[in-house]
Parts: structure tokens; C-alpha cells; sequence
């Protein structure tokens, strides 16, 4: 037989089998559902409508089954093994899930890139859009004359923002030299001088913070300021605790913070227990490394030696898990232990000097360290490497003829990036708007009546009432966020592909263009549980929504 | 109940009957120009189809960016378009997955007129896996009238490249507004362009045992070379680029040199290819200078049943009149060596096939290249950005280019 009219015949029965597949499982869904059915005692008439009901909506169970759960869990599978396109698989256990945590190899440090910078598309982004979707449902409430225009005009980015032609036009705006919004921000700058600074100040902020997190996303070290962070969580949880009004109060944020952190705890040693790291070598040595901080000594053993500085810190200095642990065991004892109020102040307040001082000993002693690199540098006359980027642009305030680099550095192509998703914050304008209609105007009239200024009819009426827009904007930002793709797709070159690849970028890539099916199958399902555990976060965590 | 008896038995009897039609040939086809794709779909196609009366062809077309995600799926399903157009590098990524094509084409006789070079891009294992179908050789391209007078055009060695590139670069205000050199990408470093300064440095890419040779000193020349090569263009990585440039780089009057492929350069008939020099990159001292020839080429996947039908189309569309038809729309060279004579008559093209004969090196055998890619990327960015040292740079690519080949299988 003809191979063209063979294939074609080989189409045709495949369509044949797929419709009598349909039937025959339709029809025995619905006899496995009458069966069960008339288990439970159910008449005939019942099951009678019980296998029709089945039967009907098999179709649709089947697809579901074959097109979305099947392929799920076969993803799963795949993420356990060595399966590239082509080739036979392998069984691999957890060494797929290995590299891509441990950041292992180039693979692995890609995808901890990419994750950090999901992570910054979230963590700065959503803010951005939803202050942004918020005001602009603030101005188009307004009852005004020709409002539906602008409420128009401010949704169409959404319905184009995707659209390569749409990115293509940011490229042009965005463009450092003669760009539509560098020629406008420069010819205001120019216009009024304190215009400029902000201007100035906006480049060297927005550069600066971007080169230290750039630096942090290719493993350069922090040092002791990776203290820092910690240090401050544990201080602003020690004042809360302080300031909370009653005894309920204080539990439920003792409470909350031990579950939080908790939670954090045991995901971080599950990711240390899969990657195969130790939990607590030379202990007690390591935790010396905080009373020297807090002490406002130095922690640095060798600080003329670079081999010492690049990895010999990490070696003797303490996790910084430990001092999670550290205020998760104080929160705990606030929360559950029997405590006296006396007791309670001393433990809170020495806890808060404590954990100030540790903040401020590992912010010096991280400027140290940093410092410390270059004495390095100049003693040995080579280059210096570490934070090279955030040392170049924060080592001077950028001069009048600076304009921001937009999409064609790696120091601006985040925040690019973020302005664009903020210009197509329409769908979370929508979402206010409708919430803003439906909070009462006698509350703000009352309010009048009282006294009470716009700002404080802001936060103590609107914010409440549309919080659970608030949260559902949060939530879906947070996951759209989380799997951007398509505009890193489309505006990343050589230059800033690095920089822009996020989680659902890299996923791709290995996929698709490598073949990489398992790795790429064990990012999507870190990725996946991951928005699944934020999700979960912010549901337990709503009670700051409130609902009429 | 008979009329619905009779109902589906005459439809099941159409069902049956378009079963006998006429076969299909799908082609698909990348990144190509619409005018190519017309060329296509209005003259070869009926032309094939003339020939073939029981065959139609069809066309499929997608860019460079969908292409991974369709090739993947079609592997995956075993079920796609009968013939892939690929790209140079790509024998090495889906060898295995494509058709032995030596039954169909290895006694075929014109095949001798096509450039070794080029059908070297289309062989994987030893085996023809396809057949070339254009070929891009890719120069520098030098504007004479807009360049300041800094030693010979072209420069042919990389102390002379940077001394031009310098004496044509020109920032004011912290911007750009001239650049001595640009590169395909519209900016200062491509992952391909690498591997072709490795190459005129003297340097190859693998060692004679299969591992990578990123931490010759051919590559260290490169590299370097392209280091000064940037700073010269772009005095720190603070400095603004050019304005937006609609049309043509090259055509601007803001560019000196740089690399682009033909369809991004202006029609062979204008008359600023007066004032456009060509030549190859420049060279390291143990090196010689070179022009990366890139080659697109049609594969047969090894799902596809037909497979007689498949290389058909690929010889009736590597006829000599087609490579001629074909390079004069599509702005490409012809691969086939008989279908030059035509073109010599250009003064444009007559430099061009002048360039790949003396100086052409195929872009070929580049292992793992979908995983290498992103890989010189990242180290080669960091270093030219002076955010990691020459010897990390090296370091970093040979270990973990070597890593790729092993999990490849390559070493």
C-alpha cells in the first residue's frame, strides 16, 4: 500500500478508536457509577439518572483525566529520571531536584538565578502593579464627565500588553538614547533641578539595588550580612510582641510567626535533606560567630586572604537558619510557655537589644568584608570581581548625563520589565473599580461628619472594605508573577537574557529547547508547589481581609 | 432506523474515499521572508506538484522562537510535518531523531555539485540527514565613507580590528553616537561570533580527545580581543547605546562595520554597496582571518512514513534552477557550486561567494549547541562586563562545557 494513503488510513482509524474509546468509557463510568450506586441502596430510577449523569459527563472526566491529570503525574514520573528527547530514560530518583535546589552545576545555578528573579517579579513587581491598579481605580471612581473613556483607555494595555507588536513598541520608548521616556524624564530634568536629583537619585537607587541583587543571584558572597535580614525580623518581632495590646493579641502573633517560620524551618531542611547538606557541623563554634556580631566585633578570621573571603567565611560562620530558629524558639515561648509578664518583658526586651545589635554588628561587619575584598584586590594588583557591578555604580552618584539603560542592561531589564506588567495593570483596576462601587457612601459621610480627614477615610474605610480585591489581586498577581513568560520571551537579548530568565523561562528552555525533559518536569513541579504552598500562605493568612 | 443505518454507512464511505485523496507533503519552514515563502508556495510547490499529480504540498511556517517547542512536540507525538527546515548547528541536537537519508540521495549525481562544506552541515554519524538548501556566508561589512582612515579596510588581525573599531566610535554625553563595530544582534557580543574568533585565533573548540578546548590560549585571544573590542565601542557599561536605527544598520550612517546577515543589509542593487567593503573577521597571530558560513538545510524526521517522497521534494528543490531562483528572493547563496555563475555577475554577490571561497569555515559540529549557547552567554557576558576574571571565564566554560559533553555523550 501506498505509505501517503497508509498514514492516512492509520489517521483514519485512530479517530475511529478515539470516538469508540469515548463511548465504551462513557458507558462504563457510568455502569461503575450505577454500580456504586445500587450499593448504597439507591432505587432504579435513581440509578437510572445516575448512569445517565455519568455517562454524559464522562467525556469531559475522560479529557480531564487523559489531557490534564494524566499528563501531570506523568510529569512527575519524569522529573525522576534522566529523560532527554530521543533517548532512552533513566531513573534517577532525586538527583533531578538535587541539582536544581543545590543550584549544582550550571544548570542549577541558572535555575536559582531564575527563581530569584520570579522572586523579584513578585516581591517588587506585584506591589507596583497593585499600587498602581489601585490608583488608577481611585481616579476613575471619580464621577466625572468622559470617566468610561479613561477606564478604557486604562484597560486596552491589557488586552495588548502580551502582543509582540506592543512589547516591540517598548522597545522603541524604552530605547536608552532617544527612547520616547528617557528624551521626556531628561528634558524635565533639565527643566528643574530638583527634578534632576530625583532623577539622579531614582538611576543610582534603581541601579544600585539591582547590581546588589544581581550579585546575590551569581552566588557572590554576603558575608556577615546575611545576618542582616534575620537580624531584623527577629527585632521587629520582638517589638511587635511588646506593643501588643493583650495577652490574645500577642499569642496570635507569636502564633502566626511560629507557624510561619516553622513552616519556612522544615521546607528549607527538606531542600538541605534532598540537596544532601549537613544540618549542624562544629555547632557551637559557628554560633559564636553572633556574639561576636552582637558584640560589634569582627567575625572575619583571614580578611587578607581572598580564598578565606570567596569561601572561608561560609565554613566557620553560623547558618542563618539558626537565628530563625533562634526567634522561632522565642516566639514559641511567648506563645505556648508559661511565662510571667515580668519574665516575659525582660525576654522580649533583651531579645530586641540582642537581635539590634546583631542587625547593626553584621551590616559593619558585612561593610568590612566587602572592604576587605578590595585590600585584597589592591595588595595582590588583580581585579576585583566580587559585586563588581554594584561596586561600579555605587561607588559614584551618577552624573547629569546619566540616563537609565532600560532593556539593554542587566541593570535595568527587571525594572523594564516590571514598568511594562505596571502599564497593563488594567484587569486589577477593574477588579477595585467594581470594589470601590460597592463600599457604602454613608461610611464616608459619617466620616465627614466625624471629622475625619481623606487620608484617614483611605485607610480606615476603603482599604477594609475593598481588602478582599486586595487579596484576590494579591493572589492572582503573585501567581501570574510567579510564571511570567511570555514578556521575557519576547524583550530579553544576549545582554540581559541572564538577568530576565525567570522560572517559567527556564523551564522552557531546558524543555524545549534542550530536551532536558526531566530536569525541565522537576522544575515545573518545584515551581508548582511552590505557588501551590504561597497560595495555601496567603489563605491561612487572610485575616487582614474583611469581609461584610 | 434504515435511513440512519444508511446515513452512516455513506458517511463512513466518505470518510473512506478521502482516504484514497491525493498525499500531502508538509514542509515546514523557518524564519524565512514572506517573499521567500511566496516563491514557495507559488511557484515551487505547483511546480513539484506538477510532477507529482497526486501529491499536494502543503507549507507550515513558525520562527526560530517556536521552533524548539514544535520540533519537541512533533518528536514527542511522532506526528508533524514530513520535511523540518533546520539551522546550521542543529545535525548535532536531533540527529538521532532524524531520517538516514543515504538510501535516497547518496547515488543521487548532482549531489557533487553541492559545496562539501555545506553538505557536511546535513551529515550526522556518517549519514546524510538532509539536504543543504541555502547558505549565508556571514562577513564584516565596512562603511568606506563614513570610516576614519586607521590603518587597511578591512582590518585583518585583531590589534588592527580594535584600532579601527576605536578611530570609528564616538560617545557624547555618556551616549553612543557612533559605533566602530556592531554585531548581529544589534549590540557588542554574539555566542557564535565567539567561536568564530576562537577559530581565526587558531583555536578549535573540542581537543583531539572530544573535550572542550576553552581554556586554550586561542580562546584567552578571543576573548580578550573581544574585551577591547567593546571598550573601544562602549567606554564602560554605563554608557548609553545608539539611538533606534529603523532600516538598515549599516545604511545609517551611525555604524562603521559589523556583522549582519543579507537580508539586513540593503538590496544588492543600491548604490551604497559602492561605499560597503567586505571582509572576514580578523585574526589572532597564530590564526588566519575567516567568514562563518552558515547553512540552512531540510531534514526528514524519522517519523515520517514517506520518506522516497520526502527526499523527492528535497532533490527537486536542490535543482540548480531553484538554488538560482531561490538565492535571488531569499538574499541567501546558493549551496550548489554550478548555480554560482549567475551570481559572479553581481559585483555584490561576486565579493560575497569570493569571501566564503577563500575565507568561508562552515558553522558545523557544534556539540550540545542548544546547551552551549546559553552557557558562553553567561561566562562570556560576565567577563566582558568586568564582572569575572579571563581565567574564571575560561575555567567556568571548560568545566562546564565539559559536563554538557559527558551528559550528552559526546565525551
Amino acid at each position: 500500500m501506498d505509505p501517503s494513503v497508509a498514514a492516512r488510513l492509520h489517521n483514519f482509524y485512530w479517530s475511529l478508536g478515539t470516538v469508540a474509546f469515548i463511548i465504551v468509557g462513557s458507558y462504563l463510568v457510568g455502569r461503575t457509577a450505577q454500580a456504586i450506586a445500587g450499593a448504597r441502596g439507591l432505587g432504579v430510577l435513581q440509578r437510572r439518572r445516575v448512569f445517565w449523569g455519568y455517562a454524559l459527563a464522562s467525556p469531559w472526566l475522560l479529557g480531564f483525566v487523559i489531557f490534564v491529570l494524566g499528563p501531570a503525574v506523568l510529569s512527575l514520573y519524569y522529573s525522576f529520571t534522566d529523560y532527554r528527547l530521543g533517548r532512552s530514560l533513566e531513573w534517577i530518583g532525586l538527583e533531578n531536584y538535587r541539582v536544581l535546589l543545590g543550584g549544582i552545576g550550571a544548570q542549577g545555578r541558572r535555575f536559582m538565578q531564575a527563581m530569584y528573579n520570579s522572586g523579584y517579579y513578585a516581591l517588587v513587581g506585584v506591589p507596583l502593579q497593585i499600587a498602581t491598579a489601585l490608583g488608577m481605580a481611585l481616579l476613575v471612581a471619580r464621577p466625572l464627565r468622559g470617566m468610561a473613556f479613561f477606564r478604557l483607555v486604562f484597560y486596552v494595555p491589557v488586552i495588548l500588553a502580551g502582543g509582540p507588536a506592543i512589547l516591540l513598541a517598548w522597545r522603541y520608548m524604552l530605547a536608552s538614547n532617544g527612547g520616547f521616556v528617557n528624551v521626556t524624564l531628561k528634558r524635565f530634568a533639565d527643566a528643574f533641578t530638583p527634578f534632576d536629583w530625583l532623577y539622579r537619585t531614582f538611576i543610582y537607587t534603581v541601579e544600585s539595588f539591582n547590581a546588589f541583587f544581581i550579585g546575590v543571584t551569581r552566588a557572590d558572597p554576603v558575608g556577615p550580612l546575611m545576618y542582616v535580614l534575620p537580624a531584623l525580623l527577629g527585632l521587629g518581632l520582638c517589638l511587635a510582641l511588646l506593643a501588643a495590646a493583650d495577652a490574645g493579641a500577642r499569642r496570635q502573633v507569636a502564633g502566626t510567626a511560629v507557624e510561619v517560620l516553622g513552616a519556612l524551618l522544615v521546607v528549607l531542611l527538606v531542600v538541605r535533606a534532598v540537596v544532601g547538606g549537613s544540618f549542624m557541623p562544629h555547632l557551637h563554634e559557628r554560633l559564636g560567630t553572633f556574639w561576636q556580631l552582637i558584640t560589634l566585633r569582627s567575625s572575619l578570621l583571614e580578611p587578607g586572604s581572598a580564598d578565606y573571603l570567596r569561601q572561608g567565611f561560609a565554613q566557620h560562620a553560623a547558618s542563618p537558619l539558626w537565628l530563625l530558629a533562634l526567634v522561632l524558639l522565642l516566639c514559641a515561648l511567648v506563645a505556648f510557655g508559661n511565662l510571667s509578664d515580668r519574665w516575659r518583658r525582660g525576654l522580649l526586651t533583651g531579645s530586641a537589644v540582642a537581635f539590634g545589635l546583631l542587625a547593626v554588628g553584621g551590616f559593619l561587619d558585612g561593610i568590612r568584608y566587602f572592604q576587605a575584598f578590595d585590600a585584597v584586590a589592591a595588595a595582590t594588583g588583580t581585579p576585583q570581581h566580587h559585586f563588581a557591578l554594584f561596586r561600579q555604580v555605587a561607588a559614584q552618584f551618577p552624573d547629569a548625563n546619566r540616563v537609565p539603560l532600560w532593556l539593554s542592561s542587566e541593570l535595568w531589564s527587571k525594572p523594564s520589565l516590571v514598568l511594562i506588567t505596571m502599564w497593563s495593570s488594567g484587569a486589577g483596576m477593574l477588579i477595585f473599580l467594581a470594589a470601590l462601587k460597592g463600599v457604602p457612601r454613608s461610611m464616608y459621610e459619617a466620616a465627614s461628619v466625624d471629622g475625619a480627614t481623606g487620608w484617614q477615610k483611605f485607610t480606615r474605610i476603603t482599604l477594609p472594605m475593598i481588602s478582599p480585591a486586595m487579596f484576590y489581586n494579591v493572589v492572582i498577581g503573585l501567581i501570574a508573577a510567579l510564571q511570567t513568560f511570555e514578556s521575557v520571551y519576547i524583550i530579553q537579548n544576549t545582554q540581559t537574557e541572564q538577568s530576565l530568565a525567570s522560572a517559567a523561562y527556564f523551564l522552557f528552555v531546558r524543555t524545549f529547547r534542550q530536551l532536558e525533559i526531566g530536569q525541565g518536569a522537576a522544575a515545573s513541579w518545584i515551581l508548582a508547589v511552590l505557588i501551590v504552598l504561597l497560595t495555601v500562605a496567603q489563605f491561612r493568612y487572610s485575616r487582614w481581609v474583611h469581609y461584610e | 432506523m434504515r435511513k440512519r443505518t444508511l446515513m452512516l454507512v455513506g458517511l463512513m464511505a466518505l470518510l473512506l474515499g478521502s482516504v484514497n485523496a491525493q498525499r500531502t507533503l508538509e514542509i515546514y519552514i523557518t524564519g524565512l521572508t514572506e517573499d521567500t515563502m511566496t516563491w514557495f508556495r507559488e511557484v515551487a510547490f505547483p511546480a513539484f506538484e506538477a510532477e507529482h499529480p497526486d501529491v499536494i504540498v502543503d507549507i507550515l511556517t513558525g520562527g526560530w522562537g517556536d521552533f524548539d517547542a514544535a520540533v519537541a512536540g512533533w518528536i514527542t507525538t511522532g506526528s508533524g510535518p514530513d520535511i523540518v527546515y533546520l539551522g546550521s548547528e542543529y545535525a548535532a541536537t536531533f540527529g538521532d531523531l532524524l531520517s538516514d537519508l543515504d538510501p535516497y540521495l547518496a547515488d543521487w549525481e548532482e549531489l557533487s555539485n553541492f559545496l562539501p562544506a555545506a553538505l557536511d552541515v546535513a551529515r550526522y554519524d556518517g549519514h546524510m540527514v538532509g539536504l543543504p538548501l541555502l547558505m549565508s556566508p556571514r562577513p564584516m561589512f565596512f562603511r568606506l565613507d563614513i570610516s576614519a582612515d586607521a590603518g587597511a579596510i578591512p582590518p585583518l588581525t585583531f590589534a588592527d580590528s580594535v584600532a579601527f573599531v576605536a578611530a570609528n566610535s564616538a560617545v557624547e554625553d555618556n551616549a553612543m553616537t557612533k559605533m566602530g563595530f556592531m554585531d548581529i544582534g544589534g549590540g557588542l557580543f554574539d555566542a557564535q561570533e565567539f567561536i568564530a574568533y576562537i577559530w581565526s585565533a587558531g583555536g578549535e573548540l573540542y581537543n583531539a580527545d572530544g573535550s572542550s578546548a576553552f581554556d586554550s590560549a586561542a580562546t584567552a585571544e578571543a576573548l580578550k580581543f573581544m574585551y577591547d573590542r567593546r571598550r573601544a565601542v562602549q567606554p564602560t557599561e554605563l554608557t548609553a547605546g545608539l539611538p533606534p536605527i529603523s532600516g538598515y544598520p549599516i545604511a545609517s550612517g551611525l555604524v562603521a562595520s559589523g556583522i549582519f546577515p543579507m537580508w539586513n543589509m540593503p538590496p544588492t542593487s543600491d548604490p551604497l554597496w559602492e561605499q560597503i567593503a567586505i571582509g572576514p573577521y580578523p585574526a589572532g597571530p597564530n590564526g588566519a582571518p575567516l567568514v562563518q558560513v552558515f547553512t540552512d538545510w531540510l531534514s526528514v524526521p524519522a517519523y515520517v512514513q514517506d520518506k522516497e517522497l520526502a527526499a523527492e521534494f528535497l532533490k527537486f528543490i536542490g535543482s540548480r534552477e531553484n538554488a538560482i531562483t531561490l538565492s535571488t528572493v531569499a538574499g541567501f547563496t546558493p549551496v550548489r557550486t554550478d548555480a554560482w555563475s549567475e551570481l559572479r555577475a553581481n559585483p555584490v554577490w561576486d565579493a560575497m561567494l569570493d569571501a566564503a571561497v577563500n575565507y568561508g569555515r562552515a558553522f558545523s559540529d557544534i556539540r550540545a549547541s542548544a546547551e552551549l549557547r546559553p552557557l558562553i552567554v553567561e561566562q562570556v557576558s560576565m567577563y566582558l562586563s568586568d564582572q569575572q576574571s579571563l581565567e574564571d571565564t575560561q575555567l567556568f566554560l571548560k568545566e562546564e562545557y565539559d559536563a554538557i559533553l559527558e551528559d550528552n555523550g559526546y565525551l
